[in-house]
């Protein structure tokens, strides 16, 4: 939009600019350490999925993550599967063909109806037990629409806190490449009624993380 | 006094005395602050969050050109496009235009406290769309014709009873006073709304000025689905909520979820940057930002209270204050209800008509210690109390009480007759049996509190007695 | 013999004289001369908080002029005291005598706190054979920090049962010129503040300021509730000695 189509932008910036040519003063205190540093992450990222239920397996290899996928799944109700266009997740296809249909990312959002969701992950958050994905994780739908999403995950993929998060979504683009990104932490929920904790408001009911150690 | 001053009167009269009122207000602030006692445990040092947040707020409030032309030029970059508003007026009107132009029939909106503040369902109302709110609380608001009753939790004042009642009416659901089945009808009717509105509106809780994207906060999966599903996305946001760096967020997100529900970190902390990009999957083809003057640039002027702009609306203030806790969101009659509303209303809204609200307050200060940015609420009570009598808008009457007051107060020796004086007035009066009566000067205390007992001799008789006078 | 000043603020010198007079007996009990400036009247404060700082500004000077040569001042308000002690330097910025405002509210002490924190005090040999609950007065609590110091006194008074208060740390509902503007609010907070004190099983409920206990003494005998109210400095005025009569509990006859 051309500024001419905007009169008010350049009286807000005039105003404000007059503004802060004086600043104001500053609240001095001292600034320690918000968080004791996080010991062992992978202790405490189950530790933190436990508090704030996702439910949280840790796998050795490709064959028992493809087991601990297809075990959440034969407790899905019947209807459509849809999953993340990744090689990790093409590699682990067997757990998902169970018969039901299944849709990958690259051939679209998953359908409203879809019972649950594959995908990966940017990164996981020992310190809240939190999994980061973007839009490149199967695209926004894929991580919010089903009563169910599936995230499988790396050990390399988990670090300690949100400091070192932050760190890996700067070195690795991941704010500039994608233009959607969301922290998850636990499956949705609501306590707008009598402060009554309910899950799965809009949201996914069930969060189950998929993490391997090796392979 | 103004109008809305006398409404103010009715309703916190009405409210102040509903028992049951109280008690669900109570419950659900007891509740609150249990959960952010457990919450701030695990923080080694609650004071360095704020200190934090502070210093983030200050950094971005104080160099506010700076970071909103950092981030309006990176929301261009990827394509977006950003509009400022002056008035809550300018604001409806882009957003109706957009509407218009892509012939917008229904609208799903995320909790935005800045589309109450500009009214602007009602405004796309008018043009005949359909505007659907879809945080829950939000939503039951909306079906009861109610502005939110609370910043974050909009529907506090109403039990399972009168939610079952509500979607028993207006949505043809079977009664239930099982919770997760109310959670489960407005879920199941939301749905469709998602799918076939052609517009999203959010609100966002922080805009980064690197990242050049915004945040939104939610534990439903609402604000996702309502950014996510529509083909257009309009953010709505007050100029103030800009924030230097992404990093910042790993300080600002756990603290405002403590403060706010007493979460450790909330659900969903959403970053968007733009419409959907060439190669991904979904997302919106367009993407406005709307940022909001409305008052706020001249707050920034005042030094005095400028840092009432670092507020991050995460409501402590409100469940912390005694006079939200008996008169409850409504009688405030403002769209910020609480402590922070007594301090910004007045001043967007003008002390000519929204005074009151800053005196409406015992100054107990119980919001500033909760205050996760150290605003120092309490004291901008104060200013703008003393900023108030300046513009003249109070009572001849009063002002003159109160020049008589420091009259008195200017000679001991007045002080000494008056008091007496009036000590053995009310002793007559009170004797006569007509305390609390409308022939009691002191009824205004009276009518609802015993009078102390007149002592016939002060403080100073009493030690003159004992000491001798010097 | 070391040496306080008084400061009795206006409502106390009117209404509750005999508060004052406790903090007289305590202060020369554990050893104090103890002056009262009688030029004093009002700090400012009713002026102040309802916006009015032009009139409080001149209350302000002269209260500097009155204590400007005391070497401690002791008062039995946290109120008042951080009128003086906190306010002063905003009210007063500018003016020639904020410097001397601002040394002056260094050496203002609300009384418990100068009782443990200066005097080192916390035994002044008290006794009050009752059940006793503490609120917590909003400005002696968060512009003072007022919270162990009347409990540690009142901890070592023979006799005396100390109970919690439900939400002890919530406002009473007092607020000043708030308590009849708004008076319905006003009278909603005290109620709550009263359904406390009952649960709370005490028979007293006591705080370091007389204005909070005057505006929670008039709800609970509107409520006609049993139990009372009395200053924090008439407890510890009370001993066991049979000559020592309490003063009315600090309370006027009724």
């Amino acid at each position: 939009m051309a500024s001419a189509d905007n009169p008010s932008r350049e009286r807000i910036l005039g105003r404000i600019r007059a503004a802060v040519q004086t600043t104001a003063p500053h609240h001095d205190g001292p600034a320690g350490q918000m968080f004791a540093p996080v010991t062992d992450p992978l202790e405490r990222f189950q530790k933190e999925c436990a508090a704030n239920i996702t439910e949280c397996t840790v796998t050795a290899d490709t064959a028992a993550s493809a087991a601990a996928i297809a075990n959440v799944l034969a407790s899905v109700p019947p209807g459509e599967i849809f999953a993340q266009d990744a090689p990790e997740l093409r590699a682990l296809v067997s757990a998902f063909k169970d018969g039901r249909p299944l849709r990958w990312s690259s051939e679209g959002p998953p359908n409203e109806a879809s019972q649950a969701t594959i995908t990966l992950c940017e990164a996981l958050v020992a310190q809240t037990g939190s999994v980061l994905v973007s839009s490149a994780n199967g695209g926004r739908q894929a991580t919010v629409i089903a009563p169910v999403h599936i995230v499988f995950a790396k050990l390399n993929q988990l670090v300690p806190d949100l400091e070192a998060v932050f760190a890996r979504v700067y070195e690795r683009g991941i704010a500039s490449k994608n233009s959607y990104v969301c922290l998850i932490t636990g499956s949705s929920r609501t306590a707008d009624i009598e402060k009554i904790l309910i899950m799965g408001a809009h949201g996914p009911r069930r969060l189950i993380v998929v993490l391997q150690t090796g392979g | 006094m103004s109008t809305a001053g006398q409404e103010f009167l009715r309703k916190a009269a009405e409210k102040s005395s509903d028992l049951v009122h109280r008690g669900i207000v109570r419950w659900n602030i007891d509740q609150y602050d249990t959960g952010v006692g457990k919450g701030k445990t695990r923080f080694a040092d609650w004071s360095a969050a704020r200190q934090r947040c502070h210093d983030i707020k200050w950094e971005g409030v104080n160099h506010l050109d700076k970071y909103l032309l950092q981030f309006e030029q990176k929301v261009k970059e990827n394509g977006g496009h950003v509009f400022w508003a002056e008035t809550g007026e300018e604001a409806r009107q882009y957003i109706c235009d957009v509407a218009a132009r892509h012939g917008v029939k229904k609208v799903v909106k995320s909790k935005s406290m800045v589309s109450e503040e500009i009214h602007l369902a009602q405004a796309m109302e008018k043009m005949g769309i359909e505007v659907v709110e879809t945080d829950l609380g939000e939503f039951i608001v909306q079906l009861r014709n109610e502005p939110p009753y609370h910043i974050v939790t909009p529907a506090m004042h109403l039990n399972r009873q009168q939610v079952s009642k509500l979607f028993h009416e207006k949505l043809g659901a079977a009664e239930t006073l099982d919770p997760p089945e109310l959670v489960a009808i407005a879920r199941r009717w939301l749905r469709k709304d998602f799918f076939s509105a052609e517009m999203g509106i959010s609100g966002a809780n922080f805009i980064i000025a690197d990242a050049g994207m915004l945040t939104i906060t939610t534990n439903e999966g609402n604000g996702r689905l309502s950014t996510s599903v529509p083909r257009i996305h309009v953010a709505l946001t007050g100029i103030e909520k800009v924030i230097p760096r992404l990093q910042d967020l790993a300080t600002l997100w756990p603290t405002l979820a403590t403060t706010g529900t007493g979460q450790p970190i909330t659900c969903y902390n959403t970053l968007m940057g733009g419409a959907r990009r060439a190669g991904e999957v979904d997302g919106p083809e367009e993407f406005h930002v709307v940022l909001v003057d409305n008052g706020r640039s001249e707050l920034l002027a005042d030094l005095e209270q400028r840092e009432v702009l670092h507020c991050i609306r995460c409501g402590a203030c409100i469940n912390a204050c005694p006079v939200f806790r008996n008169i409850g969101g409504h009688a405030y009659g403002v769209t910020y209800p609480g402590p922070i509303g007594s301090v910004l209303e007045p001043r967007l809204l003008g002390f000519k008509e929204y005074q009151h609200l800053s005196f409406a307050s015992s100054l107990c200060g119980a919001c500033t210690d909760v205050c996760p940015v150290h605003i120092e609420l309490h004291h901008h009570l104060l200013h703008n109390r003393r900023n108030a009598i300046h513009e003249g808008t109070h009572s001849a009457s009063e002002r003159l009480g109160i020049k008589l007051f420091r009259w008195m107060m200017m000679s001991a020796r007045r002080f000494r007759f008056f008091g007496w004086l009036g000590r053995m007035a009310l002793r007559v009066i009170h004797g006569m049996g007509l305390e609390g009566t409308v022939l009691d000067p002191m009824r205004p205390w009276t009518k609802d509190r015993a009078a102390p007992a007149m002592p016939r001799e002060s403080f100073r008789d009493l030690w003159r007695k004992q000491n001798g006078v010097r | 013999m070391p040496k306080v000043s008084l400061f009795i603020p206006c409502f106390v010198d009117q209404l509750n004289p005999q508060v004052g007079m406790d903090v007289v007996r305590v202060l020369r009990r554990i050893g104090y001369e103890v002056d009262f400036p009688e030029a004093q009247t009002c700090c400012g404060q009713p002026a102040f908080n309802t916006g009015y700082w032009d009139e409080a500004r001149p209350l302000a000077e002269r209260f500097v002029r009155v204590f400007g040569s005391a070497e401690v001042v002791v008062s039995p308000s946290g109120s008042c005291t951080t009128m003086v002690k906190s306010f002063y330097p905003e009210l007063l910025a500018g003016t020639p005598l904020h410097d001397d405002a601002v040394k002056l509210g260094e050496r203002v002490y609300e009384f418990t706190q100068f009782l443990v924190k200066v005097a080192k005090v916390t035994d002044v040999g008290a006794s009050f054979p009752h059940k006793v609950t503490v609120h917590d007065s909003c400005h002696g609590l968060r512009e003072l920090h007022i919270k162990q110091e009347p409990r540690e006194l009142l901890k070592n008074v023979r006799g005396l049962e100390l109970v919690d208060l439900p939400y002890g740390e919530e406002c009473c509902g007092f607020g000043g010129a708030f308590s009849v503007k708004y008076a319905m609010i006003s009278a909603a907070m005290g109620d709550t503040k009263a359904g406390n004190i009952e649960k709370s099983g005490a028979e007293y409920v006591t705080a370091a300021d007389p204005s909070c206990l005057m505006h929670i003494e008039g709800i609970l005998r509107r409520k006609k509730s049993n139990a009372r109210t009395i200053h924090v400095a008439s407890i510890l005025a009370q001993t066991a000695a049979a000559g020592e009569k309490a003063s009315a509990a600090g309370r006027g006859p009724r």
